[in-house]
């Protein structure tokens, strides 16, 4: 029963939460709904940098849609007194992801920068990762997608072009980290707040999205962190989501 | 009186099918073993010899290829820096003269790529030229190679013995190659 035995302590070990604080960055992201107007503009950009498909009408009424961050709205009261919310929903990249428990192939796990990796080589597609998912960010290539030239010149060199018959899902567009940690690793230091900002964070116009290096204390993610509005989203879940939301303040009910 | 071959050919469209899917094989293995096993020798539009250049003449890799040190991809000189020699040395030899057909119709000169890794692998030739790694680990002696062939086999394997043997940082975390 030895066997079973250290398997569970390196699982437990494994699921503990803070573990992923031990190593050298632990990604972060933070996404104020105060400031989220729902413009979408985070969609486009993702769109563009991480090589998404656009799947078509078709494959979107028969629920395949493709898109690594999606802006999920909700009418909250009835008409007159009827409210929008936003909220922006990609990858929580959880320390204890559900995800990463039911691959059958480890196509997806967890990295040392506390990352949900997926890896497209690996994949066999079973699907049980979106099934498992209960932010359901992950999305499955029914199809081979193809893009009409010119279109074929914009994707990203940096980003595999996935197949048919794999998982993907939000990286924290990890090309970039990537690139800055290369960059930070010829100047002999560490990554710098600000010296990553994945594409949706980039973009955004009213800047509600926040990356950085959770394990530094002086980052804006981290300060953003420890905002009396923060919460995780599903967080009965003990998912431990590395994306922190920060609640909308309601003016009017003063 | 006629003689029917329907009979026959019915008769042997098993083994026709057998041997047309083995023919099949033989075709497909042929390929796989030309593309990606060691010893592949493209044909170059131009019969450039490394023994030459980097061997008889002693020039560093790196003053042709010379974005191996800054970027990703190590990259092939452009026309400019063949000419940049050539325009004084040797310029009469048939190859050579190749060389400023494409210089004067100011087109690129279409190499075939020895080494060329999947779309899905990420191998920065910076970080490896800083690490201090010698291009011979991963390319073989070129300098003594009159036609350049493909020494490295084109494995993960390859990629993770030698990260487990320099003790690389996380190195056989998945995200550090593939993208």
């Amino acid at each position: 029963m030895s066997f079973i035995d250290d398997f569970l302590a390196s699982w437990r070990e494994y699921r503990e939460p803070g573990y992923y604080d031990g190593f050298d960055y632990h990604w972060t992201m933070s996404v104020d709904l105060d400031r989220c107007t729902g413009c979408g503009a985070c969609i486009t950009a993702c769109q563009a940098e991480n090589n998404i498909p656009i799947v078509g009408e078709d494959a979107i009424a028969r629920g395949r849609e493709m898109q690594w961050i999606r802006i999920e709205k909700y009418w909250e009261g009835e008409f007159p007194d009827v409210k929008l919310r936003f909220i922006p929903m990609l990858c929580q990249h959880c320390d204890a992801a559900p995800c990463e428990t039911v691959c059958p192939v480890s196509a997806t796990y967890h990295n040392q920068d506390g990352l949900n990796a997926q890896v497209y080589n690996r994949c066999i597609g079973t699907r049980s990762c979106a099934v498992y998912c209960p932010y359901e960010v992950r999305y499955f290539n029914y199809n081979n997608h193809h893009w009409d030239a010119p279109l074929e010149q914009q994707l990203n060199p940096d980003v595999s072009v996935r197949e048919k018959g794999v998982m993907e899902k939000c990286s924290f567009c990890i090309q970039r980290i990537r690139q800055a940690k290369d960059v930070a690793k010829d100047e002999g230091r560490r990554v710098q707040d600000g010296d990553v900002q994945p594409a949706c964070v980039q973009t955004c116009p009213t800047e509600a999205l926040v990356f950085g290096d959770q394990n530094d204390p002086d980052s804006r993610v981290s300060q953003t962190m420890n905002d009396e509005r923060a919460y995780h989203v599903l967080e009965e879940l003990n998912t431990a989501p590395s994306v922190v939301y920060l609640r909308k303040v309601e003016t009017d009910a003063v | 009186m006629g003689v029917s071959l329907v009979p026959t050919l019915k008769l042997l469209r098993p083994t026709a099918m057998i041997v047309g899917t083995a023919f099949v094989g033989l075709l497909f293995g042929y390929w796989l073993n030309r593309t990606y096993v060691p010893g592949t020798e493209p044909v170059q539009p131009i019969n450039f010899s490394h023994q030459i250049h980097a061997g008889l003449y002693q020039i560093d890799c790196l003053y042709c290829h010379s974005n191996a040190r800054k970027s990703a991809s190590a990259g092939v000189p452009s026309v400019n820096k063949c000419v940049g020699c050539h325009q004084l040395v040797v310029p009469d030899r048939p190859q050579i003269r190749l060389v400023m057909e494409y210089w004067e119709n100011q087109e690129p000169i279409p190499w075939v790529k020895v080494h060329d890794l999947p779309d899905f692998v990420h191998f920065p030739h910076n970080r490896h030229v800083a690490a201090g790694l010698e291009c011979q680990e991963c390319h073989g002696p070129v300098e003594t190679m009159d036609v350049v062939s493909r020494q490295a086999p084109v494995e993960m394997g390859l990629c993770l013995t030698c990260h487990k043997d320099h003790q690389v940082e996380f190195g056989l975390d998945c995200l550090t190659c593939h993208k």
